[in-house]
């Protein structure tokens, strides 16, 4: 069964290499947001070693929630680096 | 009790702010401010141009808004106004504007004290400098991160 493409907005300096938002599809039964960044990294080889630096937070639908919580398509999803703070 | 916080994407004018909060501090016996200006030179001391801050959709504004809500619940303090720039910001620019009314100057103080420490370290920004070396992603400085633990409860 082919996946559902879902946009993950990338903040910060991980929107360097591939631009502020990358695709990649999620089964209908969505996934945890920790699996989800895996999958990014994967997908995505650029962002592999700062994904992989544990300082990621994934956001969904507005709120940063934990790499256990689930993301099911059509969530709004994004991932941020450490915040700069203001 | 008034709060406002505010996410700008254009200039402001602190003293215009200031002037505000001060006319509808009734009975207050302090006003504290802080504006944060954008100054001409980077961390490691080269000329900049611009600022740049990003931020994101409501996640930004309602982290600067849970700050404040801190801020209301540890001091007492009766109006307060915080506005915060995003996007481009140029040099002598102002970046925030921070200002309380209390019935007496050290929760005034204080709270300011506390709300800049918090947002320089904990709102959803991610900050870029630009400037003769190009664009540079930039972090909380050590000094940063010290003065906000030290609102840390023992």
């Amino acid at each position: 069964m082919a996946g559902i493409p879902l946009t993950v907005d990338l903040c910060g300096r991980l929107a360097e290499p591939y631009g502020r938002s990358v695709a990649i599809e999620i089964s209908v039964e969505g996934l945890i947001a920790g699996d989800l960044v895996d999958a990014i990294a994967a997908a995505y080889p650029a962002l592999t070693q700062m994904l992989a630096s544990g300082r990621t937070k994934a956001c969904v639908n507005d709120a940063i929630v934990p790499f256990s919580a689930k993301v099911l398509p059509g969530d709004v999803v994004a991932l941020f680096p450490p915040v700069s703070g203001g | 009790m008034t709060i406002t916080v505010e996410l700008a994407a254009g200039p402001f004018e602190p003293a215009q702010r200031m002037a505000r909060l001060t006319a509808i501090a009734d009975g207050a016996g302090a006003v504290v401010s802080f504006t944060g200006l954008m100054r001409a030179v980077g961390q490691d001391g080269d000329a900049l141009n611009a600022l740049v801050l990003e931020s994101y959709r409501g996640v930004t504004l309602a982290s600067m808004k849970a700050i404040v809500a801190d801020a209301v619940r540890r001091f007492a303090v009766s109006h307060v106004d915080v506005v915060h720039r995003h996007g481009r910001i140029l040099p002598d620019e102002a970046i925030v504007f921070v200002a309380i009314a209390s019935t007496h100057r050290r929760a005034a103080f204080e709270a300011v004290d506390y709300l800049m420490d918090r947002l320089k370290t904990e709102a959803v920004f991610w900050k870029r400098e630009e400037g003769e070396h190009g664009s540079r992603w930039i972090e909380p400085t050590a000094a940063d991160t010290d003065d906000a633990a030290r609102w840390i409860k023992g």
